[in-house]
């Protein structure tokens, strides 16, 4: 799929990046004419003996990227970004251009790391001026404010969708496994043609609830294998919520928030995403986020989904277990590597959670 | 308040020194007629006592520090001159997993967390801290309440995550200063953006301590930090010499006042002594280890429950450990701080500091050491929760083996033994050392 959209792309005469997780200002990209594919695993076994050269006590994320890379996997793209989300992918990010896997251009993305504050506020604004200035060297374009205000719009557009399609699901008539799999299109899609398909989508939010079954969140990283959420639904529960580091967490809070100059408004973006440990938000701010999606969207039950060895996510989970915990909500932890398919002893834990939330939801 | 702060300042500059100068007397007597030699090992250097002194008093006070003067809890890495200048007791949490380790109480205190949902896949330094909290155990007595956390993202972002949720437990202001990592040279906006968390330190500091930082005071913390990596370095510097007058695993004990002491006058003063006391030794060519045949270079953290017994094992075939990346990354950034321009060189040293440096910048650092220190072999410590310092130690082998540096890749943990198999690791040490003529 991801190559088709490269092959697609290549013949309108852009060029793609191929983008490593998280977060990265998008806009800079589509306002540049480029387009983006990203690069979650890919999920399954490592494609090639490369994933060796790091330990197996690194995520599946980074050894499988390696592997992709090296293996040619990404040969048709321009450049790779790396933002700098975690030790392992800032690892990879020396590792891979310096010592073998991928010979041309390299982008690199510092996010500030903490809570909001004037100098994270100006290292936002400077750090990407500084990509801007890489993306202006890999097309030999200059950027122009005013495509860069249309791709902000743009962008904004799409969020509010996404946004909506996961807030009013339980009305929506998609399933999870179809709803995922539109949300996600979008890590290589181009951006107007996955407005087009959000927009179609979003005519398809009813005023009548059609969902049924057990509602849940979902917190994590990301949602692989996609066939979560088949095996979910035939436990007759549905994702009311969304917490993944892959979706709902890169949906800004509101609206972007003008700033002096399109930089100024990107750079305030950066600030208004949901709490993400990856980005060091204060435990107490991420946790009534969480409980305040728990409230307003009527889940029942609490998965955390967190990838093995992924420090960022793990280190919150002590937090969420005491949340939900406290307010009596049942909670799974589902530890994954990234694999092809749900395996068995996980799908039989979530038919097992299914039963509990069930039973605790029924409970006078 | 000041019944407080007259303990902590009666145990930190009185009782301590008093208590263990009572004990080393005898001890130091022995060691002045030459020492006695231990198994495959050169003298006991006599600075250790010392050390265990410093360390003793620092944890002492420490005890006491809470109540009496401001407490901060700190990364190894952190920008610790204006936290200095305003007198705050500084906690080091990673020295403190070092001494859990040591004394082999990572699992019990890993186990206190693992209850509450974290993985045993974490950083054993972040579990042995936590863990000690939830357990309420330390091997150190009590550790101070901290009024304020320091967390400088130049050594890990891992600590981040453990210093949110230190101050997520603590309810305490937690200072981030965000190093963007440096490929090559640190870009002027990183630079600019250390600097401007340097300032947002301060404020923070100062509201905690009560009084704004002093420019002379920060200049002076500033001039000792450097000093005192001078010093280090050429501590360091001394292991040219054949035979080293020490081995790299002492050195990974000695450098603990350069990581949680750095910027005093105490921290100086010590590596003063020992610099002499290596000095000393490398004129009288006392080695480290009796019989010094092959010299090697040590990458990552220490294996610190495992120390002796791997020191044992390679020095009875001759093998020093010479030079080390860990240690010599203390004496590497810090000669950038410039006391002229505090915030600016403080920020450029900050943000070169080896683990928040490319690979390539490995390489050249390792390949240097080998080059400088006659070190013909290397062991890669693959430190199983130590994810940044060890992602890319597979191609930095296989580069060093390409520049004739016999090298092995030791799969093991810094801090916790479960993952551990010591008769495994002590047959690949053995087959390695048998490569070498
Ligand atoms: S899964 Fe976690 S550890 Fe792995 S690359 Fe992503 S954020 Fe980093
Ligand atoms: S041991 Fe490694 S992961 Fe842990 S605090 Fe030190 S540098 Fe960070």
């Amino acid at each position: 799929m991801r190559a088709a959209a490269i092959a697609a792309q290549k013949k309108l005469g852009r060029k793609t990046v191929v983008v490593l997780p998280i977060l990265y200002p998008r806009e800079l990209f589509t306002a540049m004419d480029v387009h983006t594919v990203e690069l979650w695993g890919p999920p399954g076994p490592p494609r090639g003996p490369e994933a060796g050269r790091i330990q197996p006590y690194a995520c599946a994320v980074v050894r499988n990227a390696l592997a992709f890379l090296a293996s040619g996997g990404a040969d048709a793209a321009d450049a790779v970004l790396f933002p700098h989300t975690c030790d392992s992918l800032q690892g990879l990010a020396t590792l891979v251009p310096d010592f073998g896997g991928w010979k041309k251009p390299v982008l690199r993305f510092h996010h500030p790391k903490g809570e909001d504050r004037p100098s994270a506020r100006a290292f936002a604004r400077a750090e990407l001026s500084s990509l801007a200035c890489g993306l202006e060297r890999l097309t030999g374009e200059t950027l122009d404010a005013a495509r860069l205000d249309a791709a902000i719009a743009l962008h904004a557009e799409i969020d509010r969708i996404k946004g909506a399609l996961l807030r009013r699901r339980a009305c929506l008539d998609l399933d999870d496994p179809a709803l995922y799999r539109l949300l996600r299109r979008g890590e290589f899609l181009w951006p107007e043609d996955h407005l087009a398909e959000l927009q179609a989508a979003e005519g398809r939010i009813g005023k009548e609830r059609r969902r049924r079954g057990v509602p849940l969140l979902i917190t994590g990283y990301v949602p692989e294998p996609m066939a979560i959420f088949d095996h979910l639904a035939s436990g007759g529960t549905f994702v009311v919520a969304d917490d993944y580091a892959a979706v709902g967490r890169r949906i800004p809070l509101g609206p972007p928030a003008r700033g002096e100059d399109p930089i100024g408004t990107l750079a305030a973006r950066t600030f208004a995403m949901p709490p993400c440990p990856t980005r060091a938000a204060a435990p107490a701010r991420r946790m009534e986020y969480l409980s305040a999606l728990f409230r307003r969207s009527g889940a029942a039950g609490v998965i955390v989904h967190v990838p093995k060895f992924c420090e960022p996510e793990s280190f919150d989970v002590p937090a969420i277990r005491r949340l939900f915990s406290g307010i009596g909500a049942p909670l799974l932890h589902l530890e994954g590597e990234l694999e092809a398919d749900l395996p068995a002893q996980s799908v039989t834990r979530l038919e097992a959670f299914a039963e509990i939330v069930e039973s605790a939801r029924s409970a006078p | 308040m000041i019944g407080r702060r007259v303990s902590y300042e009666f145990m930190s500059r009185v009782a301590v020194p008093l208590l263990s100068g009572a004990k080393g007397w005898r001890r130091r007597l022995l060691s002045r007629k030459g020492g006695r030699r231990t198994g495959p090992f050169g003298p006991p250097l006599e600075c250790a006592r010392k050390l265990k002194e410093l360390t003793a008093r620092h944890y002492l006070a420490g005890r006491y520090a809470d109540g009496a003067v401001p407490v901060a809890w700190v990364t190894s890495g952190f920008p610790v001159e204006a936290l200095r200048s305003l007198r705050f007791h500084t906690v080091y949490p990673e020295n403190h997993g070092a001494i859990c380790s040591v004394k082999r109480l990572v699992p019990e205190l890993s186990e206190a967390v693992e209850r509450e949902g974290y993985s045993r896949d974490l950083c054993g330094y972040a579990r042995a801290d936590l863990g000690s909290l939830a357990a309420g155990k330390t091997p150190v007595g009590r550790l101070p309440r901290p009024d304020l956390l320091c967390c400088c993202t130049n050594i890990c972002q891992t600590v981040l995550y453990w210093y949110r949720a230190l101050a997520d437990r603590f309810r305490v202001p937690l200072v981030v200063v965000d190093t963007p990592f440096v490929y090559g040279d640190a870009l002027p906006h990183h630079v600019a953006y250390v600097v401007d968390q340097l300032r947002e330190l301060a404020e923070v500091a100062g509201r905690i301590a009560g009084r704004p930082v002093d420019s002379a005071g920060l200049v002076e913390s500033m001039r000792l930090a450097r000093e005192g990596t001078r010093l280090w370095d050429e501590c360091l510097r001394t292991s040219l010499a054949r035979p080293s007058p020490w081995t790299g695993f002492d050195s990974f004990f000695h450098l603990a006042p350069i990581v949680a002491m750095r910027g005093t006058g105490e921290c100086n003063a010590y590596y003063r002594m020992l610099l002499d006391e290596l000095k000393d030794r490398v004129a009288r060519g006392v080695g480290g280890i009796e019989n010094e045949r092959v010299r090697l270079l040590w990458d990552n953290l220490p294996i610190w429950f495992h120390l002796r017994d791997l020191s044992t094992l390679l020095a009875r075939e001759g093998f020093n450990v010479v030079c080390t990346t860990y240690a010599s990354a203390w004496a590497e950034a810090g000669r950038r701080i410039d006391p002229a321009d505090p915030e600016g060189s403080a920020a450029r040293a900050y943000l070169h500091v080896f683990l928040n440096r490319d690979l390539p910048h490995r390489l050249s650092l390792m390949k240097r050491l080998c080059e400088e220190y006659g070190a013909t072999g290397a062991i890669l410590h693959s430190d199983r929760s130590c994810k940044p310092y060890s992602i890319g130690q597979i191609d930095l082998k296989d580069r060093l083996v390409e520049a004739g540096v016999r090298s092995l890749v030791l799969e093991a943990d810094h801090a916790d033994p479960r993952a551990w198999s010591a008769e495994q690791a002590d047959n690949r040490l053995r087959a390695f050392m048998e490569r070498f003529p």
